[in-house]
């Protein structure tokens, strides 16, 4: 998107309160249409990943000799569609935010590809990686940390520009930066003011401000809502959502609030232990859910209702996340699997597309079609121990 | 240090266990004086659970720190009101029977159980010393007794875990065992300051049931301190919601979820997004919540409010009164909260 497009476009306040009508029309034009994976047939991926591997090394002993290896990311593999919302959530240590960093380079795979508009970026070094780093650009989770405490905002919102010169000539930099500050609701007469005198909500936008810059194509999302209070998360997810309208971004928004993941999200991706157990269109994966361990995860999740109270039903995990540098056997999710099956333990079942009882999507359970909600039935009665 | 059994011998009076009237915190600093807590009024009965909901800076966890008599001092100072427990001042107690009140008749749970654990004692001494202070056990008694209560908050192997350290422990378990501890003494109060906030989904799914469970087993009052409106739904008997050290609304579960009678609830709860629907635009509160040194004239919340009219900024704060039977809110405008277009 060109300059002048983007300050056509800022300059208007941000609908705090708004009722969301035009948000509304869309969105439902996209629900009564075609299912969205078939949206984007003939429509050319923006981010290609494939069997994206990063295992970091641990070493022990006085010579430091290597004796594992922990598998944070472990064959992950999917398509990014321009203007779309991929949501990736997990527990912690799953290795989403891992997964996050190797997108915009900050690691570097162990093996696997990332493929960005056509083009292998997986190797790439020196010049073509600064030049692709205009093109994908990450927000942080904490926004206490990720600002530099001693440079002002419009030093830090401006140092992109200083790194790559040629997106905007120096001159009207100031002007550029003025204009960020307008675009995520802040007022840009505080360019000249410190990360501390601002709160966490407004340093997220500070820290979204930083990672539009440079008219990424591409914005990783990282946790950014998860350090701030609901009333102020529910401001930074709007501001999200209009940025992603206005400038027609593609985000991997990686979260482990999953009722803020589904509300973003057009397709989510659910991992555990480095890999993605279930994977589908936002409806797919929170109405049909094939897999225990998404089942698990959203019972697990309060709902705010207290009517809900004797209605749901909480699947209670027992134990917790096996050590990623020991994954399991078989399906990495059985040891903690509550209809995990002899099978399981040897069976390591790939991420295929699997009946849901509306179409099927992508889901890594060999017994998918069974425990699917639309077949209540027939898991009540296959269930074992 | 008391190192007997004796147990103050402190019984409910009215069927309440701890009633605080009128409490005011402010802390002196450099900025000015921070009004933390204006005015607080609630009452726990046993196996009741109160929930304390409120954003970062709203005075919640203030709240139970005054409670327990735990506020750094300086630079906080309670400035008013009482915190009687069976029918006795916790604020004026002299501190030597402080000690023994906290502990064994009100407990609290902190949020971060790795920094609340000491780094360097095996957990299973943790706990024991609980015993070995309040009760004057021996060292092997007390142990026993240690390895009993992680079994009883389901640590897996607890004879064999009670002498790993707590960074041997995932953060589920760690919290486990700050409830093994806040519960050793069978206190009849039980405050969870935040007690799933660094956990994930699962876990805390695991540790609120735990929860329950014990509060069934032995019928103490909780008052459970959090931001997330979901939590609460599960397990609150009554809220308070809080604004900038005040209580603006508090009643029932089931009522204040499904009409709350005060704007800043409204707001809260229209701004959550919601696992079973998949909604549009999510409904912000405007504005920020103001600096406790530098509060707005008349009701805190009137510059973020779109109720508020000049009765609002002028006028002091809305007294919090009864405004249905067994509902309390701070707002002049009630009838126009309860009574609003649904959105």
């Amino acid at each position: 998107m060109s300059e002048s497009e983007l300050s056509g476009l800022s300059g208007q306040p941000e609908t705090v309160s708004g009722t969301g009508e035009d948000a509304g029309a869309a969105d439902g034009a996209a629900a009564s249409g075609p299912t969205r994976a078939a949206r984007h047939v003939g429509v050319e991926p923006i981010l290609s990943v494939r069997d994206l591997t990063k295992y970091y090394p641990l070493s022990s002993g006085v010579i430091r000799h290597t004796v594992g290896h922990v598998k944070a990311v472990d064959g992950i593999s999917f398509d990014l569609f321009p203007g779309e919302t991929l949501g990736i959530v997990g527990e912690s240590g799953c290795g989403k935010s891992t997964l996050g960093r190797l997108l915009v380079s900050l690691e570097r795979p162990t093996s696997g590809s990332i493929v960005f508009e056509g083009r292998d970026i997986t190797d790439l070094k020196g010049s073509a990686m600064r030049r692709l780093r205009r093109d994908i650009q990450i927000v942080f989770q904490d926004p206490y940390t990720s600002l530099d405490p001693r440079k002002t905002v419009g030093d830090i919102i401006g140092e992109p520009f200083k790194i790559h010169p040629a997106v905007v000539p120096s001159g009207k930099r100031q002007a550029r930066v003025k204009e960020l500050l307008d675009l995520v609701g802040l007022n840009p007469e505080h360019i000249n003011r410190y990360p501390h005198e601002f709160s966490g909500g407004q340093r997220q936008r500070i820290g979204i401000a930083r990672g539009i810059a440079l008219n990424p194509k591409v914005l990783v999302c990282d946790e950014p809502v998860s350090a701030l209070d609901v009333s102020v998360q529910a401001q930074v997810v709007n501001l999200l959502v209009r940025l992603q309208k206005e400038l027609d971004l593609a985000y991997v928004f990686i979260a482990h609030d999953l009722s803020v993941v589904r509300h973003i999200s057009d397709r989510v991706g659910v991992m555990y232990l480095g890999k993605f157990m279930e994977m589908g269109d936002e409806d797919q994966i929170y109405d049909r859910s094939t897999h225990p361990y998404t089942q698990a995860l959203m019972s697990a999740v309060p709902v705010p209702d207290p009517q809900a109270r004797d209605k749901r039903e909480l699947i209670v995990l027992q134990g917790d996340v096996p050590s990623p540098a020991n994954p399991p056997s078989g399906c990495r999710f059985h040891t903690r699997c509550w209809r995990a099956q002899p099978a399981c333990a040897e069976q390591d079942p790939e991420l295929v597309p699997r009946e849901d009882g509306a179409g099927g999507h992508d889901s890594a359970c060999l017994f998918a079609e069974l425990f699917s909600k639309a077949s209540e039935e027939i898991t009540e009665a296959d269930q074992i121990g | 240090m008391p190192r007997k059994s004796t147990r103050l011998d402190l019984a409910p009076i009215d069927g309440k266990l701890l009633e605080v009237t009128d409490l005011h915190v402010e802390f002196r600093t450099r900025d000015g004086v921070a009004k933390a807590i204006n005015g607080v009024n609630f009452s726990l009965s046993p196996s009741e659970t109160l929930a304390i909901l409120g954003e970062s800076g709203s005075g919640k966890s203030v709240t139970a720190q005054a409670i327990m008599g735990i506020l750094d001092s300086p630079p906080a100072f309670v400035t008013g009101g009482q915190v009687k427990y069976c029918g006795v001042d916790l604020l004026t107690m002299p501190e030597k029977d402080m000690r023994r009140v906290r502990g064994d008749h009100i407990s609290m749970i902190f949020q971060d159980a790795l920094s609340s654990l000491n780094p360097v004692f095996p957990v299973g001494w943790q706990i024991a010393e609980m015993f070995r202070i309040h009760r004057g056990m021996n060292r092997s008694d007390a142990q026993e007794q240690a390895v009993r209560l992680m079994e009883r908050v389901r640590i897996p192997a607890a004879r064999e875990r009670a002498g790993n350290y707590p960074h041997q422990f995932s953060g589920g378990m760690r919290q486990r065992i700050m409830i093994a501890m806040a519960i050793a003494l069978d206190p009849r109060v039980l405050i969870a300051d935040e007690p799933t906030t660094a956990l994930d989904v699962t876990v805390q799914a695991q540790i609120m049931t735990l929860l329950k469970e014990l509060q069934e087993e032995s019928g103490m009052g909780l008052i459970l301190i959090t931001h997330d409106l979901g939590v609460v739904a599960d397990v609150a008997d009554d809220i308070a919601v809080m604004y900038c050290g005040r209580f603006v609304e508090h009643c029932d579960v089931h009522r204040l979820y499904a009409n709350p009678a005060h704007p800043y609830t409204v707001g809260l709860i229209d701004s959550i997004p919601r696992l079973d629907q998949k909604g549009e635009q999510l409904f912000a509160i405007g504005g920020l919540p103001p600096s406790l040194t530098h509060l707005p004239t008349g009701c805190s919340f009137n510059p973020r409010c779109r109720f508020a009219t000049e009765e609002c900024r002028v006028a002091g704060a809305p007294p919090f009164i009864e405004v249905e039977d067994g509902r309390f809110a701070a707002c002049y405008h009630t009838e126009e909260v309860l009574n609003r277009e649904r959105v």
